[in-house]
């Protein structure tokens, strides 16, 4: 017998406390009236001495209930030898079916291991199949079917998931319910399918795990670790396209990094990659056709893991689009900057059209990716209303305020009040700064602070109905954003014509224009690559009915009809192209590539891994020398549900036993509650 | 049926003294059968030879015409008899184990000896004490007597210690005409002192009648356990075992009951035992049947 948390013991200390309250508890006996004592006499047996005596049954009984408290929170165990066949554990049986055990035969050679093992079951023993990929998969129920385990194992398929060892133990801790269990995992030990924390691999108690090894110690492996591809190409002579080769556990080497273009190499260049280090290779232009394009950034093979030898990234090519500048007559200044700003970015083309309110009445507006509105104080009603229409359909609209704005009693579009305008001169420290800034928001990742730049003029704007993105240092804000219906309106309280701020002459200009264009465009809804594993949002508004559709990297639909219609998203779980239609109509290619920590091959230290399997019964057997059947073992039994029993029964009694002592004489309080009788 | 109308438990619920009184004495009559007459009559007893200086009133005309004798008639009972309640109300009158107290039980009692008496046209009267006298109603045969006797007894509550001396004494001042003095007390005294007290008021050739009213509780207590008393005069408190209280007290008690009667008796005064836990029509009987043997 044992304890399984001893410490708890301490709190045997309180039993002395119920002992404390009957020695220094005063007795209160209420004393009774009586006509006359006139024959009573004075005697020795004190009613108070006799009723301390009689609570002693009650104290024993509260110190039994605190005692078996304690004994219940240090969890008391007996040891029970098992015979053979008797009280067996079940076992489980785990295949690793990460992306890295597609190197080589090892996904093979564990598949076979656990067919083996199966095989080598004694008959009538219990075992159950689970898989482990990204999430762990239950494959079979706990059956004593060799027939349907060995179907269970056969139908594993290699994945591209990231194995994580600390999932498979938190899965184990929620069969360990079931009772006792023996698991057997198949696996190549990989060193980053560890948890950060030791602890979290620790094994279920009275459970054994043994481990069986497949793969070699450390297998060298060259890897693409990434690419990175403009999702969007307009002009096919400024594209790039970035890789970088990294080496695990491998020698020195020349690689030959190609790029492929829907299956047609367009550029093919060697890098040399260091011993066990990382080298990046650069294409610059990308001549990609009109429309979608599969890409890869493809080395030369010769390690055993072929399928991290090549990246997948998807580009679009299309033609500028075009941008709707409208001023009121004053402020066309600002066209000129941004211009300037569009022509130097590298992954935003736009074609800015320039024209005035009065104008622009007349335009219809869903050619435009996205509208800029320079301190446009009064737009004609038409042109607010088919601004208004313009972005609950989906569009996206920059407004930037200058002196004419303040006029207004709230912003267009957004709605927001306006308190008034805030001037400053140029002379002296009388400007304002920006403050804090989402950097986290698409529109400002790459901005940085907006250092430097000194606004002298902006509109203060109360934001009740907008979203704060950037603020000013005197915290009034700067830029705020507002969904309506599908659409963002975008509110930059300064202008962008180097007039009430110098913003347009700093190099957070560029990036703030360039982001915020394909922002409001729709062009960063979803990146052009990402990992397996990974959701991707089909619909951001759950009214949103018409269907959605997503083809597999093998051509087949992957959703069903009902979860095309209602899915607000959905999960990648192979390496390939999808490709993907919105509710709304537009089109994506994306390009799921595997995490690449699963590239690197290298093993967990041996006694790590001995350690491991110790964490729950402390068995040592060796891995693949364990044999279920045949030796006695120990079980350790719990002994808190008997003491919560003996609890309860001690409680009740209790119970009965301070009702009976302390409700006092029934008789003596009806007769001093009662009202006399006259 | 009515019989059980007269136990202190169903009284207790009658409000108004005189509803008690009525259904005590309606009751007690309709069970008794008797006559209330009760010596307040004029019931023939027998003839007495006439001699000369005797009242001629009391001549009996009839016999004389048939007989040429002188005849006497001569009756049992006197008439217009004057009746005084005395009812003690110290504080240990207002013990009670039951339902009803022993100062509500010795209200029903007086209330119905009161209303029989005024039926008979007596002269009544009562008085409240405790160590002093806290109530007085004169004796008369006023109209509206019995309502004063029944106000002062509503009012009378229960007040400090016993002391028979005072109220006695100013009782005797009022006494003017020999009559019926009815004691109601709990009579925690010793014997001799009471006897010394109420002795003088039959000098006076009263008739007096002692109604000792005790609790079942104070006759035969049963505790459970061991308890901390508290007397309710005096305030004192001792701490009592029950088996003393089985015992011993139950010896004392029963022991000064019968010294309290034999001495009573023995000084010519009336004296009955009262159970509060009994019904009131035995206190009754066992009253008019002592008056009986005496008249």
């Amino acid at each position: 017998m044992g304890f399984l948390s001893p410490w708890f013991l301490g709190g045997l200390l309180a039993v002395g406390l119920p002992l404390w309250i009957h020695l220094l508890r005063q007795h209160k006996t209420i004393p009774q009236l009586f006509s006359s004592l006139m024959f009573f006499e004075k005697r020795t047996q004190s009613s108070v001495k006799h009723r301390r005596l009689r609570y002693i049954a009650l104290l024993l009984m509260r110190m039994a209930m605190i005692l078996l408290l304690v004994l219940m929170f240090a969890n008391p165990f007996y040891k029970r030898t098992l015979k053979a066949g008797e009280g067996t554990q079940a076992v489980v049986i785990v295949v690793d079916r990460s992306f890295s055990m597609r190197a080589g035969d090892r996904f093979q050679k564990a598949k076979d291991g656990a067919m083996s093992m199966i095989s080598g079951l004694a008959p009538g023993r219990t075992a159950r199949v689970l898989a482990l990929g990204g999430s762990v998969e239950a494959l079979s129920q706990a059956t004593t079917d060799k027939g349907e385990m060995g179907a269970a194992v056969q139908s594993i398929q290699a994945g591209d998931a990231r194995g994580s060892y600390g999932e498979l133990i938190k899965t184990l801790k929620s069969l360990m319910a079931n009772g006792p269990m023996e698991v057997h995992f198949f696996t190549d030990l990989q060193r980053t399918a560890m948890p950060p924390a030791f602890n979290d691999l620790r094994m279920p108690d009275n459970s054994k795990l043994v481990l069986h090894a497949v793969g070699e110690e450390q297998a060298p492996n060259f890897v693409v670790e990434s690419a990175i591809a403009p999702r969007h190409i307009y002009d096919t002579k400024k594209a790039r396209v970035h890789a970088i080769i990294a080496g695990y556990g491998t020698p020195a080497a020349k690689k030959t990094v190609s790029l492929v273009l829907n299956g047609k190499t367009l550029a093919t260049k060697t890098v040399d990659v260091p011993a066990n280090g990382r080298a990046s290779a650069e294409f610059l232009g990308v001549e990609a056709p009109y429309g979608f394009s599969r890409g890869e950034i493809q080395i030369d093979g010769g390690d055993s893991l072929k399928a991290d030898d090549r990246f997948t990234f998807a580009v679009e090519r299309g033609d500028p689009k075009k941008a709707l500048l409208i001023h009121d007559g004053r402020q066309a200044r600002a066209a000129l900057y941004i211009r300037a700003a569009i022509d130097a970015s590298a992954e935003a083309s736009y074609q800015i059209e320039v024209m005035t309110a009065d104008s622009a009445a007349n335009v219809s507006l869903s050619k435009y990716a996205w509208v800029l509105l320079a301190d446009v104080a009064a737009p004609p009603a038409s042109l607010e209303k088919a601004l208004n229409d313009y972005v609950k359909n989906g569009g996206g609209v920059l407004l930037s305020m200058g002196p004419g704005s303040a006029a207004r009693q709230r912003t267009l579009l957004a709605d927001d009040p306006i308190d008034g305008s805030r001037y400053a001169a140029r002379e002296g420290d009388l400007f304002q700064t920006a403050g804090e800034i989402d950097t986290g928001h698409p529109a400002l990742r790459r901005a940085g602070k907006f250092e430097g730049v000194k606004f002298y003029q902006s509109v203060r704007v109360r934001p009740e109905k907008s979203r704060v993105l950037a603020k000013m240092a005197d915290q009034s804000a700067l830029l705020l954003e507002r969904k309506i219906g599908e659409g963002h309106v975008l509110t930059f309280t300064s202008s962008l014509d180097n007039v009430a701020n110098d913003f347009p002459l700093h190099a957070s200009f560029v990036p703030f224009i360039e982001q915020s264009a394909n922002y409001l465009a729709g062009l960063d809804e979803q990146a052009g690559t990402i990992l397996v594993g990974s959701f991707v949002e089909l619909r951001s508004d759950k009214s949103q009915t018409a269907a959605a559709e997503v083809t597999g990297p093998d051509g087949k639909r992957l959703l069903s009809l009902q979860e095309s219609t209602s899915a607000p998203n959905f999960k990648v779980k192979d390496e390939g192209f999808y490709e993907l239609k919105r509710p709304n109509g537009k089109q994506e290619l994306i390009a799921v590539h595997a995490d690449r920590r699963e590239s690197n091959l290298e093993r967990i230290p041996a006694d790590a891994a001995v350690l491991w399997q110790k964490t729950g019964q402390g068995n040592e057997t060796p891995a693949g020398a364990s044999d279920p059947d045949s030796a006695a073992r120990e079980e350790k039994r719990p002994l808190w549900p008997y003491l919560l029993l003996v609890l309860l029964i001690v409680a009740l009694v209790e119970s009965v036993f301070a009702n009976r002592y302390l409700a006092g004489d029934p008789d003596d309080i009806k007769r001093r509650t009662e009202p006399k009788a006259a | 049926m009515l019989q059980r109308y007269l136990q202190p438990d169903v009284l207790a619920g009658i409000s108004g003294l005189e509803l008690v009184a009525k259904t005590v004495v309606d009751g007690f009559l309709s069970g008794l059968h008797r006559s209330p007459t009760f010596g307040f009559s004029q019931e023939f007893a027998e003839y007495r030879a006439y001699y000369p200086g005797d009242d001629l009133r009391h001549v009996d005309w009839n016999v004389f015409a048939r007989s040429e004798k002188m005849y006497l008639k001569r009756y049992k009972g006197e008439t217009n008899c004057q009746t005084t309640f005395m009812l003690d109300a110290s504080a240990s009158m207002q013990y009670g184990s039951g339902p009803v107290t022993k100062i509500a039980y010795a209200k029903y009692l007086v209330a119905a000896l009161a209303y029989m008496a005024v039926g008979q046209r007596d002269a009544t009267g009562l008085c409240v004490f405790d160590d002093d006298v806290r109530g007085w109603v004169q004796p008369s045969t006023r109209q509206g007597q019995l309502h004063r006797i029944l106000n002062t007894l509503d009012k009378a509550t229960p007040g400090k210690r016993t002391s028979f001396e005072k109220p006695f004494v100013h009782v005797r001042e009022f006494l003017h005409r020999r009559g019926l003095l009815v004691i109601v007390s709990d009579l925690w005294e010793n014997p001799e002192t009471i006897v010394k007290v109420m002795e003088p008021m039959r000098h006076h050739g009263n008739e007096v009648v002692v109604f000792h009213l005790l609790d079942e509780q104070e006759l035969r207590p049963k505790f459970k356990d061991p308890v901390l008393l508290e007397d309710m005069e005096s305030g004192d408190t001792m701490e009592v075992t029950p088996q003393y209280a089985a015992t011993e007290y139950k010896d004392k008690i029963t022991s000064h009951c019968d010294d309290m009667a034999s001495k009573l008796r023995g000084a010519g005064l009336d004296y009955t035992l009262v159970d509060t836990s009994r019904p009131l029509d035995e206190a009754l009987r066992g009253y008019l049947a002592a008056r009986k043997g005496r008249m």
